[in-house]
């Protein structure tokens, strides 16, 4: 009678533990799993923290929603997206970038959704931004932020060695000059990949030619890398390697290594993208610096057609939602809550420059200023050249314009191979 | 028992797990590779059939692909006639310090186990132009003319590279000849020494010719590890600059993971295999003759 007594004890106690845990099985069948993915795997960045306020502010208005980001740096990421395309896995939401070699097989083989450009009327895209992303008349993507080459400069550096802001290449040697007697690096930049490299030297071309129209006409085989302006770019870039302007270990410098060189106040300019505009924020450098660090336009060459304020610039960090997420209005209704948040809140961090148009305040520091200005001022722009090809021949580009900051070819030989390499891939 | 082990189902059904693995892991994959490397695949969407087009282009049109293949035998020529001969005197010069040995061994070893990454980033270190070691170095016994930037210099890079892999490589050397060596029965040394085979006589007619099963198996790994270098040049120099320090398994990971040339990096990793395989063959069967036993 007792043992009875125990078993219907028993059996109601597993009764009532098991009620709680069917509803939260139905809770759990409920819950909808948004994948995502990016190329920010460093959460606690700037942009990192961005992303995640932004996530966070998606689920509380979606409490069925979780949110799972499969975060890489750019190449794993490249290379897992392409196997999750492969095998029809992509994430709902991803970023991708929108260069026609990496994008555009995406839009080709139906991978991903086609947007509608009404929705985003009134979210303030820059001109342009979204054009990038259109394919036959439809829009797959949005772009987060609008990128421009710029050089930064150590203010402090410049006011004791005095030295003024230069604008023209002859100023930057002259610059230079005294920056290397007294010891400072004059300007730091990564060449162990060699992107960099390669938007310098667009750069250079659109100082000599005045826009950067002879770039896509070479790269459309209209025109040859071996004209004028080309040449005259390649052996200004040598010019200014062998004058010593870039740190001795260009090529082996990682992209931290010649920003910590800048940033701890080695070298007292830096050549890289808008993005950086964090630089006077990051607090891993010393607040002496962050007070002033200062963005200039890359300086014009005195006596040629070039205008300084032609600037290399293009728009990135797409997003994009794949063709077969099962989740189709959620995927859209973050898209739309991503940037309707991310301009003021990227510009309020100081993540980057947004494609979306943000308000100046007076809060902005001077870094921010200066960014705004240059950009503001741009008369002509291009985007990267080794990004308008295929990624075999971007790859081929940037090995080569290594090739000519360590001397293997001369500007006559990089011109000529560049544009054998151009007619190659153009097949 | 005897008679389920004798039934023909019996023993297809206990190794069909096995050769069902070394199908789907090792044979398919090398059959998918050689199919692969007939095409244009970039990766995704639509492959087309090209057949030889790109083994064609790999050997009589890549410079790239004869640049890898001639630092891999560089590495080879180096690890086989520096490194390992060197590894063999110090292993000697140990076991003759009786008392010390162990602590040698440990330092001759050390290599080996760091982490690659933190080896590599350490010699990337030493070679920085401005404030590596190498070049302070120079500098402090007045040899600054020699001064130069290591890893990006056309004439020195590859063999700074090389320089990383041979230290880094080291420890292991020590490992196998060291070990071989103590094996060598001490009836052989002793009978040597009573015949006059005394000092370098010892070794070149005696040790080495009864360790040559250790220093064949040290020879076949060292060129099987010397043409799949990768970490190295990976975390060094990426290959650069341009390609002058570009080794194959490094060229074939850019060429099918960076240039999303997904075809001709199968087709560059058939022909790896098959260079492997051959260098391998010829050196088993130039090296067994010469054998000994004990």
């Amino acid at each position: 009678m007792k043992a009875k007594r125990v078993i219907w004890l028993l059996t109601g106690l597993l009764v009532l533990c098991t009620l709680p845990a069917a509803g939260g099985l139905n809770a759990a069948a409920e819950k909808v799993v948004l994948r995502m993915g990016d190329n920010i795997p460093d959460r606690n960045s700037p942009w990192g923290l961005v992303i995640e306020e932004i996530n966070a502010e998606f689920m509380r208005k979606h409490p069925h929603v979780e949110i799972v980001t499969e975060s890489l740096q750019d190449q794993p990421y490249q290379q897992k997206i392409r196997i999750y395309a492969a095998s029809n896995q992509l994430p709902d939401v991803f970023k991708y970038w929108s260069h026609p070699p990496l994008l555009g097989p995406m839009v080709e083989n139906d991978y991903i959704m086609a947007l509608n450009p009404a929705d985003y009327d009134d979210m303030g895209f820059v001109a342009g931004s979204l054009e990038v992303n259109m394919y036959d008349g439809k829009l797959y993507g949005l772009p987060t932020n609008a990128d421009f080459w710029v050089i930064y400069y150590n203010q402090r550096l410049f006011e004791e060695n005095k030295v003024e802001v230069p604008a023209t290449m002859d100023e930057l040697l002259a610059a230079a000059e005294v920056f290397q007697a007294n010891g400072i690096i004059p300007i730091s930049t990564m060449g162990r990949e060699g992107w960099p490299l390669v938007i310098t030297f667009d750069t250079l071309v659109g100082r000599y030619s005045n826009d950067f129209d002879i770039i896509q006409k070479a790269l459309d085989r209209e025109a040859r890398f071996t004209e004028v302006p080309f040449l005259q770019a390649a052996r200004k870039f040598m010019e200014l390697v062998n004058a010593g302007l870039f740190q001795a270990d260009l090529l082996t410098s990682d992209y931290g290594a010649a920003r910590n060189l800048f940033g701890q106040e080695v070298a007292a300019m830096h050549v890289m993208g808008s993005w950086e505009l964090g630089l006077s924020t990051d607090t891993a450098f010393s607040e002496q610096f962050r007070e002033n660090v200062r963005a200039m336009r890359f300086p014009a060459v005195a006596g040629e057609a070039g205008d300084i304020d032609n600037l290399s610039a293009w728009f990135g960090g797409n997003y994009v939602v794949s063709a077969q997420t099962e989740h189709k209005e959620l995927a859209l209704d973050y898209l739309d809550m991503y940037f309707t948040r991310y301009p003021d809140l990227a510009w309020e961090k100081k993540v980057n420059i947004p494609a979306q148009v943000v308000r100046a305040t007076d809060e902005d520091g001077p870094l921010a200023q200066d960014l705004l200005a240059i950009l503001g001022s741009a008369k002509a722009t291009g985007d990267p050249s080794q990004d308008r090809g295929t990624p075999a021949f971007k790859e081929a580009y940037e090995r080569l314009a290594q090739e000519l900051v360590a001397g293997i070819k001369t500007p006559e030989q990089f011109v000529m191979e560049l544009d054998r390499i151009a007619e190659k891939y153009a097949e | 028992m005897n008679k389920a082990f004798r039934d023909k189902r019996t023993i297809f059904l206990m190794i069909f797990p096995g050769l069902a693995f070394l199908f789907f892991a090792m044979i398919m994959p090398i059959f998918l590779s050689i199919y692969y490397g007939m095409t244009d695949w970039p990766g995704i969407g639509p492959m087309n059939f090209v057949g030889l087009k790109n083994f064609r282009e790999i050997i009589l049109s890549d410079s790239v692909f004869w640049t890898s293949l001639g630092n891999a035998v560089k590495l080879t020529l180096v690890t086989l006639f520096l490194q390992n001969p060197l590894a063999v005197i110090v292993c000697i010069m140990i076991l003759a310090c009786r008392k010390n040995a162990r602590f040698f061994r440990t330092v001759y070893y050390i290599p080996a186990i760091i982490p690659i990454v933190v080896t590599t980033k350490l010699w990337v270190g030493v070679f920085n132009p401005t404030y590596g070691l190498l070049n302070k170095f120079l500098s402090v016994i007045g040899l600054d003319f020699l001064a130069t930037n290591w890893l990006s210099n056309p004439r020195t890079a590859v063999w700074s590279v090389i320089l990383i892999v041979i230290w880094q490589g080291f420890g292991w050397a020590i490992l196998f000849y060291y070990s071989g060596l103590v094996s060598i029965p001490n009836e052989f040394k002793e009978a040597a020494l009573i015949d006059g085979a005394g000092g370098v006589k010892l070794y070149t007619k005696v040790i080495l010719p009864l360790m040559m099963p250790v220093i064949r198996a040290v020879v076949i790994i060292a060129l099987i590890t010397c043409f799949k270098q990768m970490e190295t040049v990976y975390l060094s120099t990426g290959g650069g600059p341009g390609n002058i320090t570009q080794f194959l398994a490094n060229y074939l990971y850019i060429k099918a993971f960076v240039s999303y040339e997904f075809g001709y990096g199968n087709a560059l990793s058939i022909l790896f295999v098959s260079i492997s395989l051959l260098g391998t063959y010829l050196l088993i069967r130039f090296t067994r003759a010469k054998a000994g036993e004990y």
